[in-house]
């Protein structure tokens, strides 16, 4: 036999190709899945928008057309609060841009532990029949105890009232700090003020419950004591100076 | 393995006589991960199937050229390859069950199972009766995942494949779920029996 597949080249030869086929096999999947997978995402992110902004009668038949109606996405400056245009503001890769260091700055006061943000992040405005502002659901993140969180908050026209939250991505543990994505704890968010009257972030997660009335204070989850600090840290840093305050004041004095 | 053995001696006998985890013991960290649910179980059970048939074919097609000195490499390479494609499916047909099976479908590449059949038999045998070997035995190890978690959900949460069977006391029933059945070391004792049962029918043939 010309080819001696025990020799140091028959195994070179052998290795090389074997891999090359085996890679081809493995991309080639990868591409055939890769416009359904894009698709998946979108659907994902369009539910997750429709929750934190409490929309009802959301089914998994309607909820594309009732986004399509209802909600603006936008991609816009955190700093100036300006829109800025984009191609297609659902595909657009917010945790690429928020490491990128063309597209994000360091964060000075880094409460909720996630180094840099973006410079222009993706905000969707959802409106009512009569296109009047009906909610503002915004993107926050930060550091649990064991994982980044990631979430959208829904607001009301206020832009202080919380219609809802929903946290669709972390690695906290399970059974435990998991709590974050219950609907039960999720719901007892709603009608809690972010800030209070003085402006400042006043929003808490209280150990051993909020007291009845408090406008600020959502419960917290025993044993999970630091998966809930670290809710409240990324709330008070995405609702702070360096989150959506300067986006919110221009909101407000434009008088949406 | 003598070379003479019928193709359907090569299908049937993993299945009882030659089960891979009851007799060989292989496969069981799986087993016991993924068979608290009936659902969780047939999909590990097609996973590892679809991986063994495939494993086993394309080895036996390249058996002649495989060096031997990288074979137990090259035969990882193709096992780990098909089993990424399998977990890259899944996730795309059912990302909850994927969520479910988590990191077991993945860890396919170290189920003995795969690796003991190419290793043994595809390196050996021609591809068509290779296939027929994964065949049997994907079946005995699904058969033996099937049923252990058939009595581990019916009695940990008195349903099947998800349908309520016994009604359990949380819905107004009589029967209290027994929660030991929803967790790993129940399978032990489970696959522990049914090596048992098996051991002593084998020891009657004889």
């Amino acid at each position: 036999m010309a080819f001696n597949k025990d020799s140091i080249a028959g195994t070179m030869v052998f290795t090389i190709v074997l891999c090359l086929v085996c890679s081809f096999m493995i991309t080639g999947t990868a591409d055939v899945l890769k416009e359904r997978k894009l698709t998946k995402k979108r659907d994902e992110l369009m539910r997750n928008v429709l929750v934190a902004a409490n929309i009802e009668g959301v089914t998994n038949d309607n909820f594309r057309d009732i986004f399509k109606a209802k909600v603006q996405p936008m991609l816009v400056n955190l700093e100036t609060g300006e829109p800025v245009a984009v191609d297609n503001v659902l595909d657009y890769d917010a945790n690429m841009a928020a490491i990128n260091p063309e597209t994000s700055s360091k964060i000075s006061k880094d409460i909720a532990k996630i180094k840099t943000r973006a410079n222009n992040v993706r905000i969707f405005k959802v409106n009512d029949d009569q296109g009047q502002l009906q909610a503002l659901v915004l993107p926050v993140y930060g550091k649990g105890l064991w994982s980044i969180i990631y979430g959208f908050i829904g607001m009301e026209k206020d832009l202080n009232t919380v219609q809802g939250i929903v946290f669709y991505e972390h690695g906290e543990t399970p059974g435990i700090g998991d709590f974050v994505n219950h609907e039960e704890w999720r719901m007892t968010w709603h009608g809690k003020q972010i800030y209070n009257s003085n402006g400042d972030v006043a929003l808490k997660i209280v150990k051993g419950g909020a007291k009845p009335g408090d406008l600020n204070g959502v419960d917290g989850v025993s044993g999970a004591t630091r998966t809930g600090a670290g809710v409240e840290k990324l709330i008070q840093f995405w609702f702070g100076k360096e989150g959506y305050e300067p986006l919110l004041e221009k909101l407000k004095a434009a008088g949406v | 393995m003598s070379a003479r053995i019928s193709t359907r001696e090569l299908v049937i006998s993993p299945i009882f006589a030659n089960n891979p985890v009851a007799m060989q013991v292989l496969g069981v960290c799986s087993a016991l991960a993924v068979s608290n649910s009936m659902q969780t179980a047939l999909v590990m059970t097609l996973a590892v199937t679809f991986v063994l048939v495939c494993s086993n074919f394309f080895i036996s097609l390249i058996r002649q050229f495989i060096p031997n000195s990288v074979r137990i490499i090259a035969q990882m390479t193709v096992i780990a390859s098909l089993v990424i494609v399998v977990d890259m499916v899944l996730q795309d047909l059912a990302p909850d069950l994927s969520k479910q099976l988590s990191v077991f479908v993945s860890l396919i590449i170290t189920n003995c199972i795969v690796m003991g059949r190419a290793e043994a038999f595809a390196m050996k045998e021609p591809p068509l009766l290779s296939v027929m070997d994964a065949i049997g035995n994907a079946a005995g190890y699904g058969f033996i995942l099937l049923s252990v978690a058939f009595v581990r959900e019916l009695l940990g949460a008195g349903s099947l494949f998800g349908h309520e069977i016994i009604q359990t006391v949380a819905n107004g029933g009589w029967y209290l779920p027994n929660e030991m059945f929803k967790l790993p070391p129940s399978a032990f004792f489970l696959i522990g029996a049914i090596i048992w049962v098996v051991n002593i029918a084998r020891r009657k043939r004889k």
